[in-house]
């Protein structure tokens, strides 16, 4: 299939997003900001808003989300745009909420994820009708996520895993909706949602929320480069279109998802110069957490074998106890520093940096859920019972937006949760729904074990936290510096709303996911004031932009 | 959200209090403090404004208003000579503080998408002619002229000269800075729960415990009712949460302050792009009371609206929503020395309150100062709540 970019005629694979196609081509850098920065894909996940392209004359789209399955007509977008190209003719009638329409059925689960899934799985095992709305253009969510180009590679065997969810759970009846945007939840339990074409409201008897997590930025100088992309964005790039971000990659981050992308990209016949470990090399020390680890997911670690071995094989350095500390534009690339146990610098086509997530919790936050600041983990964790309730009558949560588990305690808390919901509303569980619910209970300790021990073992070395140069990036969305959040503070700002006010920091289209942990760890730094569950930036709605266009359209049947 | 450090110390003994910290209090107390008063703003949330306002500069007549209250127009008539001289203030203001508020006064334009829309908003500036402000209709021809952004549905418009729109964050931003280098004490995060008279002085309960003052300057919104009632006063305040939304930014394509003839709504583009939608929507209010919260159905509706009259806005997204707090009184505002307290003063703007903010603060600070006033403060005596 052919599109155009910028008046250039490019071959794409039906299927992949745009994203996919265009770096494919070697293009990393989709638009301009406000001062003249390029940037392109670096999320991958339809978060940080940096690789918005214009589509067929439609302004600010994200091309990490826009699936290329039609000829298309594509331009780089620039800050100050002029509309005329999307202006259509004439407004459509005013509507009211009156005329959106709503659905009410008795599950809702939010995210089509591991953990998604297996909640609605469970929940309509156990009798009840389950709706799941998920923004990804197919189920599976960040890890189960399917091959969506036409035309590739024969599925791997967590593709074949994912699959076999999915169809279990499209097979049992559950109504599966992609390309739905939930950006609004509401008391008492109302949620906002927009598909193409228009929008609805679902108002549920029990809603589970399981929208998961997302890359956590690492502000370093050069840190908002095209070329400079979060691990989650070029395996996405790979597992979905088996696209390479680049031919020459430098991959730096904490923990093994670091190591499974190297394997992928090595394996498409990519140049990975290094993987960039922030933790120490394994060691005897660690006799107790590999035994544990062992103990509780063999076949992990197994993968993990596997992975360290291929990358040798393959001549790919590993290197522990080093962080990235600047990217700077080299002859046509990247210049990547590294320091901390090994000082060396790279020259590459892209560097990935997976420094770990942050959940993905505003929708339990808009509907007011309790939360607890953990400062183990430097982040918010859903206050939830035993079962998996939260704190708002009606709502669950689980998995990764709750707090950092993985893809199997989410897998396993979605069964439990899903089970959970249904009893509420009144569903009895069958022997096999019941043998079911203990197996996951069993599941859901065991990789909780595997991943205390697992993040044992790959705990960071606290002293290799770059400090950020006054000239860095803290908001991208907003180009706000740390020299600016600095000075703001000088001239008496002292909480983030202050500084959000001062700088403009936070209040971009990515709603401070960004930005508001990385004021959190530097005020915290600054003013010796430990984070608490106050601290932060409240939750707004809509918590993902949502199209005027869409939001006057009820959304047809 | 509200962080504790944005409590600054409380004074215990202070010249001037002035209660509330919102565009009222900050400049009132502003004002006081540039001739040299000793002043302490206490504000029970964030001061400089728990929420931002939208940043609209109205002049005009609301019609919307004028339907529903016709028994106000006299009230509110008395009063509108100040709006077009509260929008200059603003510019004076700015150039005061050598800042940018990113104010425009590019004209505001209230659509009529019938003719009986547009008859009635001829009468209405034939009406606001005789009171001294710049209105005149236009004509879809005229229209398209100046204003190619608007949609085929509107059929003319009252173009009132003087309107416009500024950037509230800038501008709050500003004044902070102002009210902080001139020596105002502020205090967040304190309610003040009681006034009393203690000899020459006021004294006044906090949550964080008595501040004793000579003169007070109530500036507490809808809070005002309660402050004012130890002095014989019950102030036809009201405490109205009001929506607004905000589209990401893109060229500047939009000049005027737009409104409708017939329904509640406010369009503008921000000197940085964003196009804001608001114009009175409800939000609601926190179980608390103390904060409005936002309305899914003023999401959808307000925003519905916008694109029904300025089409171009279809394709953007909205980024964010947010609420803030109105306080109607009635009519015009309640602003001046409150009779029978020597050095008690209220400072309660109006309908459109940050229009008239900082002009309304100046008439207030003159009063406290014993200077007289630019204009007469008879119409907005507090008197009349006696």
């Amino acid at each position: 299939m052919k599109i155009e970019f910028e008046g250039e005629a490019l071959e794409a694979r039906p299927g992949e997003s745009l994203a996919a196609t265009l770096t494919a081509q070697g293009i990393r850098s989709f638009r301009t900001t406000e001062r003249g920065a390029e940037r392109g894909v670096f999320c991958g996940m339809g978060v940080c808003q940096d690789c918005l392209v214009e589509v067929d004359g439609k302004p600010n789209q994200r091309a990490c989300t826009v699936k290329v399955d039609r000829p298309m007509k594509v331009r780089r977008e620039g800050s100050g745009r002029a509309l005329a190209a999307s202006c259509p003719a004439a407004g459509r009638p005013p509507i009211t909420i009156e005329e959106i329409p709503v659905e009410r059925p008795q599950v809702l689960v939010v995210g089509a994820g591991p953990g998604g899934l297996a909640a609605a799985y469970a929940a309509r095992l156990a009798g009840a009708e389950v709706l799941v709305l998920d923004e990804g253009s197919a189920p599976g969510g960040q890890y189960f996520k399917q091959c969506s180009a036409a035309d590739v590679a024969s599925p791997d065997a967590q593709h074949q895993e994912g699959r076999r969810l999915i169809d279990d759970v499209l097979g049992s009846g559950v109504t599966v909706r992609s390309n739905v945007s939930v950006w609004g939840a509401f008391r008492p339990l109302e949620f906002a949602a927009t598909k193409p074409g228009g929008s609805f409201l679902v108002q549920p008897e029990q809603a589970i929320i399981a929208t998961g997590a997302f890359d956590r930025g690492w502000p370093v100088p050069g840190w908002t480069l095209p070329g400079v992309m979060t691990t989650g964005a070029a395996q996405t790039l790979w597992r979905t279109a088996r696209r390479l971000p680049g031919k020459r990659v430098l991959i730096a981050g904490n923990g093994p998802l670091n190591l499974q992308l190297a394997v992928e990209l090595v394996a498409g016949g990519a140049d990975v110069v290094a993987v960039v470990e922030a933790a120490p090399a394994v060691g005897v020390r660690r006799v107790r957490e590999i035994a544990a680890m062992l103990a509780n997911a063999p076949r992990l670690v197994a993968d993990g074998v596997r992975y360290i071995s291929t990358c040798r094989r393959a001549g790919v350095r590993l290197i522990n106890g080093s962080v990235l500390t600047s990217v700077t534009p080299h002859s046509g690339g990247l210049r990547a520093t590294i320091a901390g146990r090994e000082a060396a610098t790279f020259d590459v086509d892209v560097v990935c940096v997976g420094y770990g997530f942050h959940p993905s919790n505003e929708l339990l936050r808009a509907l007011g859920c309790e939360h607890a600041f953990d400062p183990e983990q430097g982040r918010l964790v859903t206050v939830r019972d035993t079962r998996g309730k939260a704190s708002v009558d009606g709502v669950w949560a689980l998995g990764d937006c709750t707090t950092l588990g993985g893809a199997r305690v989410g897998q396993a808390e979605g069964t439990l949760v899903g089970f959970a919901a249904a009893r509420t509303i009144g569903c009895a569980l069958s022997a096999e729904a019941v043998r079911l619910e203990a197996q996951a209970a069993a599941d859901a300790a065991r990789h909780r074990r595997f991943q205390r021990a697992l993040w044992q073992m790959y705990r960071m070395d606290e002293s290799l936290r770059v400090r950020p140069t006054g000239d860095t990036v803290m908001c991208r969305c907003e180009e706000v510096t740390y020299g600016q959040v600095e000075a703001a503070l000088a001239e008496g700002a002292t909480s983030p709303g202050e500084i959000k006010q001062e700088t403009r920091l936070g209040m971009g289209l990515c709603q401070a996911r960004y930005c508001g942990p990385a004021l959190e760890t530097f005020l915290a730094e600054q003013t010796g004031r430990s984070q608490d569950e106050t601290s932060g930036f409240a939750p707004r709605v809509p918590v993902k932009p949502v199209s005027v266009d869409d939001l006057s359209s009820p959304a047809g049947a | 959200m509200h962080s504790p450090t944005t409590s600054g110390t409380l004074p215990r003994e202070i010249q001037t209090v002035v209660v509330g910290g919102g565009i009222l209090g900050q400049c009132v107390a502003g004002f006081l403090a540039e001739e040299g008063r000793e002043v302490a703003i206490i504000d029970a949330g964030r001061p400089e404004g728990t929420t931002t306002n939208a940043g609209s500069l109205h002049v005009q007549m609301q019609s919307r208003f004028m339907r529903m209250h016709l028994d106000q127009v006299p009230a509110l008539e008395s009063g509108l000579h100040l709006y077009p001289k509260a929008v200059e203030f603003w510019f004076e203001l700015q150039r005061h503080l050598d800042a940018d508020f990113g104010l425009k006064a590019s004209g505001g334009l209230m659509v009529a998408e019938s003719r009986e829309q547009l008859d009635f908003l001829a009468k209405k500036a034939e009406r606001e002619r005789s009171l001294g402000l710049d209105s005149k209709i236009l004509d879809r021809d005229e229209l398209s002229q100046i204003a190619p952004y608007l949609g085929p549905a509107v059929v003319g418009a009252e173009l009132c000269a003087a309107e416009g729109r500024l950037d509230a964050l800038k501008a709050n931003m500003a004044l902070r800075r102002w009210v902080r280098r001139v020596g105002v004490m502020v205090t967040g995060e304190t309610s003040v729960d009681r006034v009393s008279r203690d000899g020459e002085r006021f004294k006044l309960d906090t949550s964080r415990g008595t501040v004793r003052a000579a003169t007070l300057v109530i500036a507490a919104g809808p809070g005002s009712l309660a402050l004012a009632e130890p002095f014989g006063l019950t102030l036809p305040v009201e405490s109205e949460p009001l929506h607004m939304n905000i589209t990401e930014p893109t060229d500047l394509f939009m000049g005027h302050l737009v409104q409708h003839a017939d329904r509640m709504i406010t369009v503008k583009q921000l000197s940085s792009g964003h196009v804001v939608i608001g114009g009175g929507w409800p939000a609601d209010l926190s179980p608390s009371e103390d904060y409005a919260v936002v309305r899914l159905s003023s999401i959808i509706g307000n925003t519905s609206l916008a694109q029904h009259i300025v089409p171009a806005i279809g394709g953007l997204r909205i980024i964010r929503s947010w609420a803030g707090i109105n306080t109607p009184t009635g009519g015009p505002g309640i602003l001046g020395p409150i009779h029978g307290a020597p050095n008690a003063f209220l400072a309660i703007p109006g309908e459109a309150g940050y229009t008239l903010g900082p002009l309304s603060a100046r008439l207030v600070a003159d009063a406290v100062l014993g200077r007289r006033p630019t204009e007469d403060l008879a119409p907005f005596s507090p008197s009349r709540f006696r």
